[in-house]
């Protein structure tokens, strides 16, 4: 039998690759469930608003803010407190492996009362604050909320957990979204709490 | 030196002492927050509001930190596996040492007898009073401890103080997460994780270490009950603990006499009172959780057996305690606001078969309650109530002109923390009662509120 050595060896890495692969997410869910769900829960359902929710962020997202912890250029002060110490050892495929874990995790709703507050955050969530430069937020995290790759879902947040990342953006603590931190230049304290507030009510499924 | 000189001498540095304190209170206040970093920080990278609302009461997130055995890690690791790949060796690349030091003023309204009449000195300056040298953090995979020994002033020398080595693992139960855990531990409640408890005790863990302490009983015992009273450095304790769903802890142990000084297996030149046998340790909690704030409601149980001093340590008699303790703490842990209150009640029913063979059943109950308020982690205070009673006795309680020991006051506490590691504090501490008495406690006049004391201290921890 003649056998093609260059097949079979690509099989082999293959083979490895895959194994290496498992073996990362396997080591990434033992992570999460047993280092960082003491802050955000055993299934990334955190009950304190001082830790966001994870279950169903976008992986692009996570993955992106463990970088930023890791490497300090996200640096609000809870990030400081906490995440610094927790990614400073973290390598790149802990890192996606997390992510994948909290992705595939099931978001759930935060329940909301009907309120004026709502429908003001509903009016800037969906129209923007033209006269202040405020796009609609719609425009980039979807008209659910639900995000898409590196913008993250804000569904079934903490909204008192959204508010202060506003504020951190509007005061330049938290630099690694420029982006957010010109979104967030001119808005007040009330209006960025409203539009937390209807961003995280949105449906989370 | 004369008497005139001493004093003149003595208010000098008194008052240079409180200058330098309020020069220092004056410099810190224009600084910002800083991260601290003692061993833990050192070893996890999380500053110290992760684990502490302020020093030492801890936050959930510190609860879990602790139940998980000190393990989270973000250091480089010294490692190696064996052959079949399973963690034969993690250590820190440097080990998580780090240090705290006190140093207070003391003063009581009246200055305290002197034992050979008159009135001892009064304002007490303590530098340090006292020093401690940790190690906590990881030791092993599964492995953490938590070690401090500490000198304290008033004994002029070093003394082995609260040490928890636990091994620490999860697992499922009933479907939902079960952190369990074995405490090694020299003291009851060493190894709790709430501070309703003794050994951690919030607010007031720091109160001065000269202040008045009630007369002893017969016993030769200081008239609280043996779980606030029993020292480190008396008892080794083994226990096995789980915690539930974040919501449910049990714990179930057991202390033997481990008296420290001792070179020689113990025998009947021993002369200091001695645990006998095996006391028994359980603890039941349940924490429920939601947003920033928690409530733990939970008993403990201690029983032990004591041969008093002087008696023969094999053969003696002993003198037997129950104690129950139920406790509550409740925490609100906002961005800029921190509010907690903490509640302990503890039952000691009393056997003093050695002491009183003729009259031993007795009680004592300590009951205390305090709340505390911070903002920012930065300005605070804090306000208590505390008390110890017990049956009429006059044989057990010699010291007293009642025959009770009942000693009960209030505490309140201002605080200062220009950084997270650095406390700067006013205390006082009115009591209604002392040694059973509000008036004339000790038979030559003295009030309860002589001993009313003041307290300025400064807290460092690096």
């Amino acid at each position: 039998m003649k056998i093609n050595f260059s097949a079979a060896l690509a099989a082999l890495c293959a083979l490895g690759v895959s194994d290496a692969k498992g073996e990362n997410d396997r080591s990434a869910e033992r992570m999460a469930t047993r280092v960082c769900a003491m802050c955000h829960g055993p299934d990334g359902d955190s009950i304190s608003p001082t830790f966001p929710r994870l279950a169903g962020q976008s992986a692009q997202y996570v993955e992106a803010q463990l970088k930023s912890f890791r490497d300090r250029t996200r640096a609000d002060p809870p990030a400081m407190a906490y995440m610094w110490g927790m990614a400073a050892q973290l390598d790149d495929a802990t890192i996606k492996g997390l992510a994948t874990f909290y992705a595939s995790r099931e978001a759930q709703a935060v329940s909301h009362r009907p309120s004026p507050a709502l429908e003001l955050g509903k009016e800037i969530y969906e129209r923007g604050l033209p006269a202040n430069g405020v796009p609609p937020c719609g425009s980039c995290h979807g008209a659910a909320a639900r995000g898409n790759a590196t913008v993250p879902r804000l569904a079934g947040q903490h909204p008192e957990y959204l508010f202060k990342q506003l504020a951190f953006f509007k005061a330049k603590l938290r630099g690694n979204d420029p982006v957010m931190a010109a979104v967030c230049a001119e808005m007040t304290d009330e209006q960025m709490r409203t539009v937390a507030a209807y961003a995280s009510s949105r449906q989370a499924k | 030196m004369g008497d005139a000189q001493l004093t003149l001498s003595l208010r000098s540095t008194h008052v240079v002492f409180a200058s330098l304190l309020a020069f220092t209170v004056a410099m810190l206040a224009s600084t910002k927050n800083a991260l601290a970093v003692p061993s833990f920080a050192r070893q996890t990278g999380f500053a110290c509001e992760a684990c502490h609302t302020v020093f030492p009461e801890l936050t959930p997130f510190g609860r879990q930190f602790k139940l998980n055995g000190y393990l989270v890690d973000n250091l480089p690791q010294i490692k190696d596996v064996t052959s079949e790949n399973q963690e034969a060796l993690l250590l820190n690349w440097l080990p998580p040492l780090s240090l705290q030091f006190v140093t207070s003023y003391t003063k009581f309204k009246t200055a305290l007898p002197d034992p050979n009449g008159g009135l001892s000195q009064n304002g007490t300056v303590q530098f340090p009073e006292q020093a401690s040298l940790f190690y906590a953090g990881r030791i092993a995979p599964k492995l953490g401890a938590f070690i401090q020994l500490t000198y304290s002033n008033s004994s002029n020398q070093f003394g082995w103080d609260n040490t928890d080595i636990r091994f620490a693992d999860q697992t499922a139960l009933a479907k939902e997460k079960l952190a369990w855990g074995l405490t090694f531990n020299n003291a009851p409640t060493v190894q709790d994780v709430w501070n309703s408890t003794p050994a951690w005790k919030y607010p007031f863990a720091q109160t001065s270490s000269i202040a008045p302490l009630p007369s002893p009983a017969l016993t030769g015992l200081v008239p609280v009950t043996q779980l606030d009273g029993i020292g480190n450095g008396t008892v080794a304790g083994l226990g096995a603990y789980g915690y539930w769903n974040d919501l449910v802890y049990f714990e179930v142990g057991g202390y033997g006499a481990a008296p420290h000084g001792v070179s020689a297996p113990l025998n009947s030149q021993f002369t200091g009172e001695v645990v006998s046998g095996l006391a028994p340790y359980w603890r039941v909690a349940i924490e429920p959780k939601w947003g920033r704030q928690s409530i733990e409601v939970g008993l403990v149980g201690f029983a032990d057996q004591i041969v008093p001093q002087g008696l023969n340590v094999q053969s003696g008699p002993t003198n037997r305690y129950i104690d129950l303790a139920f406790d509550a703490q409740y925490q609100y842990i906002g961005d800029d606001n921190i509010m907690s209150a903490e509640l302990t009640y503890i039952y000691e029913k009393q056997s003093l078969n050695a002491t009183l063979p003729m009259d031993p059943s007795n009680t004592l109950k300590t009951f205390r309650l305090g709340g505390s308020y911070f903002y920012r982690r930065q300005w605070g205070g804090s306000l208590g109530y505390f008390s110890t009673a017990g049956n009429t006795n006059a044989a057990l309680y010699p010291g007293t002109s009642t025959g009770t020991p009942n000693t009960a006051g209030w505490a309140a506490e201002l605080d200062y923390l220009p950084w997270l590691n650095v406390k700067l504090a006013i205390q006082y501490t009115f009591y209604n009662k002392f040694d059973g008495a509000q008036s004339n406690y000790n038979g030559t006049g003295r009030n309860a509120f002589a001993n009313n004391t003041l307290y300025l201290y400064a807290w460092f921890a690096f």
